[in-house]
């Protein structure tokens, strides 16, 4: 009996594993071995010219210094900012923290061309904010946004949300026991931080570090409109200019430079898994809510600091575009009598892609997360559990399609399918589903991440007596791992949805007519000199986007540290 | 090949000899895919108003700029599989590439009388649909306004001026092409655009976005664009340079690999006829066939001064002057 039951057990496992590897093998080798191939083997001989050529070229090392430069410092950025709040937020008892939380997570969910844009909108002679108030600078001086530092700056503030998310899940978990042991023993609250918080806060910490590290190195919208302009290229951004200007005869060379912008992720994650190895971060989860440490004087500055990083952050930004999307043509000064609704009119009246790219974004981010997290979570389980080489090599693999750029997971997913499956004789190019393949291979390891994190501070005794008791694994995934992991798999499949919902790069190049989606509407538009349109779009997309997060707000009461832009 | 020279046909008056669309014997149907440059807007109403003349037809479109829509093509080629049944592009030499190739399918049907011969090739594989000249927009609050390209790159318009990169635009290649090839331009004069600091953006349209709202007072620019806005209100002017123009003439073809061909017919049909000149007309486009009429931006009779464009030499030195381009301006 014990060895059927064992026997069984070891089979559903080991049948289970093999699905996840082929799963994760279809979504991020195939596709990228099948680049690779055209790299070292241009039209299918062996060739080693595309390799000595790209790293004999200045360019790749100085794009190569330039995307270390951005992403480390756009991390850093974001880790200043993201951890700052989330101890603020979640530590202490300052006031009015769901409407902050709320509007401090909402650049996450914009896209980075629009939040680009919107910068843009707001400093610069263009800017049609500081034209209305008289403060905008003369005609062809330079936006100082265009520079290394400009493109920091939005990376920083893009992904703040990414740290502030992971290290928030993690404060949830922090037991209340031993915070209450260090203050009955005197200490003060920023020891305890010091001392307690942070020690037990570092696998969600280094989990977000590393997301975070590996979005700044992929984002291709923000030093796309910052950089190129100012001649500052990062790898993503020379990728995409060799391969849209010099269309696939450079290949093999941009297959290369993809290489080498993995290598980068690939150490920063190696990095992540070496400083998580060597400790046991293990925490109990069942103590109750923490109570908040008390800012008492301090608490009316730490909360209109708060709000004036929001203002600055967001509010700002985004008042500029909407400002731009009420002008009749670009340049036009708004007045009470040029403000029109027109732009508006045209693209939810007059454009019929830009109606069908809402419900293509929709239901593309919708089946992405749902899916992702649906694999993430028995994934996690075997990577955080089950060590082995394999696992390893699982993991780095999927997370090459991320640290990669949009674009090249784009030319990849072309090559696999442009001609009709094997088998079944469908063709995925042209239709929907190539960008839903894209999504799932690009945005795996953002549903991942957030899971394996979540493992990391479950107790296993839980799942080690229920296997005792005779429940298989596929049983404890969904009666007792799920319900453990649920909030970070949330976080995972909301992180998911909102980057697919806004995403360019991937779909930019994947589109068809009939399959648009709201990136490509609002960029053609953009990239066509229509950019009153663009921001008209651009706007709505954030509104809907907004109309979302409220509307889970009003329906009922879920699960305390499930939805992020919840108190 | 310099045909451009011949700019006068804008002035001649030809009746059109068109056939009736409704004369087709069988009217086509099924789906058409295109893959276009035209900005999003025109080309939903060009592919509207080709539906509403064809109404069997569904047309799927993939809209680029040209050296993407190039890319595009040259991966699905690459791949064997191209699904492009049309393509409504900014230069003839991008299509003069795809002839030397032998991806295209010559139309001896098309009707191309009341066209100037040498806008559509000999061979009848491409047909220009409209002329699109590319000259300096300036916005109307700007201190100077230069009046030839020399004006434009003195050192008083440093970090003043925005141009489209040839490497997304193929109008701005031409104009790369036809201006390195000039001795009174040549190489120099992006030299001393670059000593300017001038920035080379993705695609006309960004370099109208930054002329209009004043962040680059000055830009490269193709004409429709500047009069579009302006006409829609948008501080901008469109100046012809004294040394003239270089312009590409939009060409529509069908592909071998056509699946549809009778509906890529039809397309082509419809883009020469007299109500797709209209409608390129009422977008703001001098159409090609000159029976039609001028924009309202372009009084009747005025002759512009084209720059002549060799297209086998541009088709030739094309990816050499990308790369200098490149190395010059980093993108």
């Amino acid at each position: 009996m014990a060895d059927t039951a064992g026997w069984r057990e070891r089979a559903e496992e080991t049948a289970l594993l093999w699905v996840l590897v082929a799963i994760v093998a279809i979504l991020s080798l195939l596709p990228l071995a099948r680049l690779l191939f055209e790299g070292v083997a241009p039209g299918g001989r062996f060739s080693t010219a595309a390799l000595s050529s790209v790293l004999s070229s200045a360019t790749t090392w100085t794009a190569a210094q330039h995307s270390l430069v951005t992403a480390c410092g756009g991390t850093a950025l974001a880790v200043l900012i993201g951890a700052t709040v989330a101890v603020l937020v979640g530590l202490t008892d300052i006031r009015g923290r769901n409407a902050f939380v709320f509007c401090f997570v909402l650049p996450l969910m914009i896209a980075p061309q629009v939040v680009a844009l919107a910068w843009l909108q707001l400093f610069g002679p263009s800017s049609t904010l500081l034209k209305m108030i008289g403060l905008a600078p003369a005609m062809g001086s330079r936006n100082p946004l265009y520079s290394a530092e400009g493109i920091v700056l939005l990376l920083g503030v893009q992904y703040a949300p990414l740290v502030f998310l992971t290290l928030r899940a993690g404060l949830r978990t922090l037991p209340q026991e031993l915070l209450e042991a260090g203050l009955a023993a005197g200490a003060k609250p920023l020891t305890i931080l010091r001392t307690i918080i942070l020690p037990l806060m570092t696998p969600p910490l280094v989990a977000g570090i590393a997301l975070c590290f590996v979005s700044c190195l992929g984002n291709f919208g923000i030093p796309a409109f910052l950089g190129i302009p100012g001649n500052y290229l990062v790898l993503p951004t020379l990728i995409y200019q060799r391969l849209a200007g010099l269309g696939p005869s450079v290949l093999s060379e941009v297959a290369v430079l993809s290489c080498l912008i993995g290598f980068i992720a690939v150490l920063g994650i190696f990095l992540q898994d070496l400083m998580l190895r060597r400790r046991d971060f293990r925490i109990t989860t069942t103590s109750n809510a923490m109570r908040p440490f008390e800012l008492a004087r301090w608490r009316p500055a730490v909360e209109i600091a708060l709000w004036i990083l929001t203002i600055v952050v967001l509010v700002l930004p985004l008042v500029a575009l909407l400002l731009s999307s009420l002008v009749p043509a670009a340049g036009v000064p708004l007045t009470v009598k040029s403000a029109t609704w027109s732009n508006y009119d045209y693209v939810l009246f007059d454009h019929a892609a830009a109606k069908r790219a809402f419900i293509n974004s929709f239901s593309l981010s919708a089946t992405a997360a749902i899916v992702i997290v649906l694999v993430a979570v028995p994934l996690a389980y075997f990577l955080v559990w089950r060590r082995s080489r394999l696992l390893r090599v699982l993991n780095l693999v999927a997370e090459m399609p991320y640290a990669l750029p949009g674009v090249v997971l784009a030319i990849a997913a072309i090559l696999v399918f442009l001609k009709p499956l094997p088998v079944f004789g469908l063709t995925l190019y042209n239709t929907v589903w190539i960008i839903l393949f894209g999504y799932l291979a690009r945005f795996l390891v953002l549903g991942l991440r957030p899971v394996i994190g979540g493992y990391y501070q479950l107790d296993r005794t839980l799942e080690e007596a229920a296997q005792i008791a005779g429940a298989r694994l596929l049983r404890r995934l969904a009666t007792i791992i799920l319900p453990l992991v649920a909030p970070m798999a949330t976080a995972g499949a909301l992180l998911v949805f909102l980057t697919a919902f806004n995403e360019l790069t991937v779909s930019a190049l994947l589109w068809s007519s009939g399959a648009e989606t709201l990136g490509v509407v609002v960029f053609s538009f953009q990239q066509g000199g229509d950019s009153t349109y663009a921001a008209a779009l651009a706007m709505l997309t954030v509104a809907v986007t907004i109309a979302l997060m409220l509307s889970t707000l009003l329906t009922g009461k879920p699960a305390r540290g499930v939805l992020p832009w919840r108190g | 090949m310099n045909y451009l020279l011949r700019g006068v046909w804008l002035a001649a008056a030809l009746v059109s000899m068109l056939a009736p669309l409704s004369a087709q014997a069988q009217a086509p149907k099924g789906k058409l895919v295109l893959y276009t440059s035209q900005p999003e807007r025109d080309a939903t109403q060009t592919t509207t108003a080709f539906k509403q003349a064809y109404p069997g037809v569904e047309v799927e479109v993939f809209r680029s700029g040209t050296t993407e829509v190039m890319g595009k093509l040259a991966a699905e080629f690459a791949a064997g599989a191209p699904k492009a049944d049309v393509l409504l592009i900014a230069d003839a030499a991008s299509m003069e590439a795809l002839k030397k190739d032998g991806r295209l399918l010559a139309y001896p049907e098309a009707k191309v009388a009341g066209l100037a011969a040498g806008t559509y090739d000999a061979d009848r594989t491409y047909f220009g649909s409209k002329l699109i000249t590319t000259g300096i927009a300036v916005n109307t609050a700007a201190k100077n306004r230069p009046a030839s390209w020399a004006d434009l790159a003195k050192p008083e318009n440093k970090g003043q001026i925005a141009m489209p990169s040839p490497l997304y635009s193929g109008a701005a290649a031409i104009m790369l092409g036809t201006m390195t090839a000039r001795p009174d331009l040549g190489w120099t004069f992006f030299e001393k655009l670059k000593a300017d600091e001038a920035v080379a953006v993705r695609g006309n349209g960004a370099v109208l976005t930054a002329v209009a709202s004043g962040e680059k007072p000055y830009g490269v620019l193709v004409d429709f664009m500047a009069f579009n806005a302006k006409a829609k209100g948008s501080p901008i002017d469109f100046i012809f340079p004294a040394e003239g123009v270089p312009a590409v003439t939009e060409p529509v073809a069908m592909l071998k690999t056509a699946q549809n061909p009778a509906a890529a017919r039809a397309f082509i049909d419809f883009i020469l006829s007299d109500e797709g000149q209209k409608l390129a007309l009422s977008m703001g486009y001098i159409p090609a066939r000159a029976s039609v009429g001028t924009p309202s931006w372009l009084p009747p009779g005025t002759v512009i001064k084209l720059m002549p464009t060799d297209i086998g030499n541009v088709v030739q030195n094309n990816s050499a002057n990308l790369k200098r381009f490149s190395e010059l301006f980093g993108n």
